[in-house]
């Protein structure tokens, strides 16, 4: 038997499509925190966010990803707005 | 044609001449403005004119290579899941220091944060060990000493 070269855990595609968009979301996330005026509540959303994402980060159920996909964009999209509205 | 240049230049030299001239004098005014004010002793030092009219405007210094890396591992340092002691340029965040690509990103943004300009989301995956890091940041940059 050849010894396969892959690592023990390989994602498939649709598995590696959907970390990629994590860790956008990830990115993007900690992008818009940046803006918020005040220090305080940035680092307090900051920690959040981290939390969150660390929390979930061994879920492996592709329809409960893809629910707390949309519940971060929610989030993301909700804290635009309010940035939006606090005219920064 | 030439004598034309000559007079332009002679008349260049001039002209900065008396315009020196004028600079020279007005600093003496604003010289003795201060010796006048000095004598006074109620007013504090720190609220004389001279030292609020002397204000530097500066760039930040050339990167070099070795600032690059000074900085990079200082952030890096700095970042609360990483022991310092088993930081090396060469050291793999995931393999080498347990991080997971979460943290990956965090790092990345710290060093967008450091550096002041963004680095784009396929550059940012790839780039897995601080002496990548530096390695990217010179090339953005055009640093190569």
């Amino acid at each position: 038997m050849s010894v396969s070269r892959l690592p023990p855990v390989t994602l498939n595609l649709k598995q590696f499509l959907q970390r990629q968009k994590v860790l956008g979301l990830y990115r993007n996330l900690l992008r818009t925190i940046r803006q918020v005026p005040d220090e305080a509540d940035q680092k307090y959303l900051k920690d959040w966010a981290r939390e969150e994402f660390k929390r979930n980060k061994e879920a492996t159920n592709q329809d409960a990803v893809r629910m707390m996909i949309t519940q971060a964009n929610n989030h993301l999209e909700e804290l635009k707005r309010s940035l939006a509205l606090a005219g920064r | 044609m030439a004598s034309r240049v000559l007079v332009h230049c002679v008349r260049s030299v001039r002209l900065l001449q008396h315009s020196g001239g004028v600079l020279k004098s007005a600093s003496r005014r604003s010289l003795s403005l201060v010796s006048f004010r000095q004598p006074s002793t109620w007013i504090s030092p720190v609220s004389s004119p001279a030292l609020q009219l002397c204000r530097q405007y500066c760039d930040s210094r050339p990167l070099t290579l070795q600032s690059i890396e000074e900085r990079v591992m200082n952030v890096l340092n700095l970042y609360d899941k990483i022991k310092p002691e088993t930081l090396e340029s060469s050291s793999h965040f995931m393999k080498d220091l347990g991080l997971d690509s979460l943290d990956q990103v965090e790092i990345i943004m710290a060093m967008e944060d450091e550096f002041g300009f963004e680095i784009p989301d396929t550059e940012a995956e790839k780039l897995m060990t601080p002496a990548e890091v530096v390695q990217y940041i010179a090339r953005k940059k055009d640093v190569n000493q």
